[in-house]
């Protein structure tokens, strides 16, 4: 019972990993599809919110929550997370960023940094899934619609009666 | 691509006649009066599309994204729907209603008779008042057709009417009339009921409007004691005529307007039933309730459960042994 508990010792994703084949072969073997990875953790450190095919940012996605956990852990002053950084990042100004910018912004979330989103195929084009994938807190319009401000919205005006006859209820008790 | 075609066609042929063996080995009883009825609609479909005669060019100015544009279209027979079909598949999956002239909600599947400007609905509106009440008033139609499917012929079934749509009562409403004075409906039942309700949505029917004469409405209806008493009464207010909807092959008497499709349907709970009265020797007026949110709609289940518990309550809309035309004249004065 004494013994260190493993799991803290290492970082915990706080995404689900599902054991799905992500067929990502690469035509220079298994340097050629960490590379595509590499610029796709890249891509998503610079822009934030990158659309590409499903597959590939549903792999990249783990690799980038791992990153900036263990920036959030262990800081700009530790040598492994330095060399990952450097592994994963190809720009080397992003570094910074992800210091600097990420770790501070992500410092007190209990979600996970990234988010997936389905996003619609072309037609006719390469019948692939595509996503959207971005980093939590970014500069852009959110992209999925926020249902709770429209209070004519059907579940709102629900709501919204449901809350007045609640508390007419408490005025009504509170009178007898 | 061709044999793939092929199989499907295969497939869906095979489940074509089953179902018409399903329907024909349900025949007895008001099952027949049902096909009868569904006869009558159709030939009344068919004679109305066959009247239209020489075809007419009309111009529909529709409003709204991507961008305003003029359609040439064809009055009498060209519907909102032929119009979204213009546009994209978005438009016509996600469109509910239709609102001509900026102002009169039309259906979807209503033959548009005139030049008309058009905006076509979903539920993300900004304004969405016409388009939920729509949904609420399709609920209760709905509802009458999940009854006649969850009901077996021995308890004797008769649809009676459903009152308008009023959202901030909490509970779409649909009054019937059983054989029994002593029904408490167990949990399961009502789950039945809801998982009807359910099918439906996943079927998605198209939800049909016609608008015939009275002679030819209480034709169709005779088999239906309450709904011949009705007639006479919505007929007068309307010069003659009177509106019904179909869904699938359960018909209804409504005002309308309706969303297009069952598919509209999303979270759904029949949640209650209430017995209203007494009507007869051994039959009662039962009030069924219910709450929905088109589909779509995310809402945590814990909120939800506070729309279902308050679905529960008996609705304050008008009864159903309650005499129709006093209220109105009540409403008037």
């Amino acid at each position: 019972m004494n013994q260190a508990d493993v799991t803290k010792l290492m970082s915990q994703l706080r995404i689900a990993v599902r054991p799905n084949k992500r067929h990502l072969k690469n035509a220079d073997g298994p340097e050629g599809r960490l590379l595509k990875l590499r610029k796709t953790v890249t891509a998503l450190v610079k822009h934030e919110r990158i659309e590409l095919f499903y597959n590939r940012a549903d792999e990249a996605r783990g690799y980038a929550e791992l990153l900036i956990s263990n920036a959030i852990r262990h800081g700009d002053r530790h040598q492994a997370t330095m060399e990952l950084a450097d592994y994963w990042l190809l720009e080397k100004q992003l570094v910074h960023k992800l210091f600097k910018v990420l770790v501070p912004r992500y410092e007190n979330y209990n979600v996970s940094y990234t988010r997936m989103y389905k996003a619609p195929r072309e037609y006719p084009g390469i019948y692939y899934r595509r996503s959207v994938l971005e980093l939590r807190g970014n500069p852009y319009p959110s992209l999925a619609a926020d249902q709770s401000q429209n209070r004519n919205l059907l579940h709102n005006v629900l709501l919204d009666e449901a809350r007045k006859e609640f508390r007419r209820q408490k005025l009504s008790e509170l009178v007898h | 691509m061709s044999a793939a075609t092929k199989l499907h066609k295969t497939s869906w042929c095979a489940l074509r006649q089953l179902q018409q063996y399903r329907t024909k080995a349900n025949f007895s009883g008001s099952s027949a009066s049902i096909a009868k009825r569904n006869d009558l609609f159709n030939q009344e479909q068919r004679r109305q599309r066959d009247a239209v005669g020489r075809i007419d060019k009309i111009e529909v100015r529709y409003l709204g994204l991507p961008e305003d544009v003029t359609l040439v279209m064809n009055g009498n027979i060209s519907t909102p729907f032929n119009c979204a079909q213009h546009l994209s598949e978005g438009h016509c999956k996600r469109s509910a209603l239709a609102l001509i002239d900026g102002s009169v909600p039309w259906d979807m599947h209503r033959p548009l008779q005139e030049s008309c400007t058009l905006q076509l609905l979903n539920f993300h509106v900004s304004e969405p008042h016409v388009v939920n009440k729509a949904f609420w008033r399709t609920c209760s139609f709905m509802l009458g057709a999940a009854l006649n499917r969850a009901f077996k012929p021995e308890a004797n079934l008769q649809l009676h009417s459903f009152p308008g749509p009023n959202i901030k009562s909490g509970s779409f409403v649909h009054d019937i009339v059983l054989q029994t004075q002593n029904w408490e409906p167990a949990k399961e039942e009502m789950r039945a009921l809801s998982a009807e309700m359910v099918k439906l949505a996943a079927q998605d029917l198209r939800i049909e409007r016609l608008d015939v004469q009275q002679d030819l409405a209480q034709e169709m209806f005779k088999d239906s004691k309450y709904k011949s008493e009705q007639l006479p009464s919505i007929a007068q207010q309307t010069n003659g005529r009177v509106t019904l909807y179909r869904l699938g092959d359960h018909i209804d008497i409504s005002r309308g307007p309706m969303v297009a499709s069952t598919s509209f349907l999303g979270k759904c709970v029949i949640s209650a039933a209430h017995k209203v009265a007494e009507e007869g020797p051994s039959g009662a007026f039962y009030r069924i309730q219910g709450v929905a949110l088109p589909s779509g709609f995310q809402l945590n289940h814990v909120a939800f459960g506070v729309l279902e518990e308050r679905s529960k309550k008996p609705s304050p809309a008008r009864l159903p042994n309650e005499p129709f035309e006093e209220q109105q004249q009540l409403q008037l004065s």
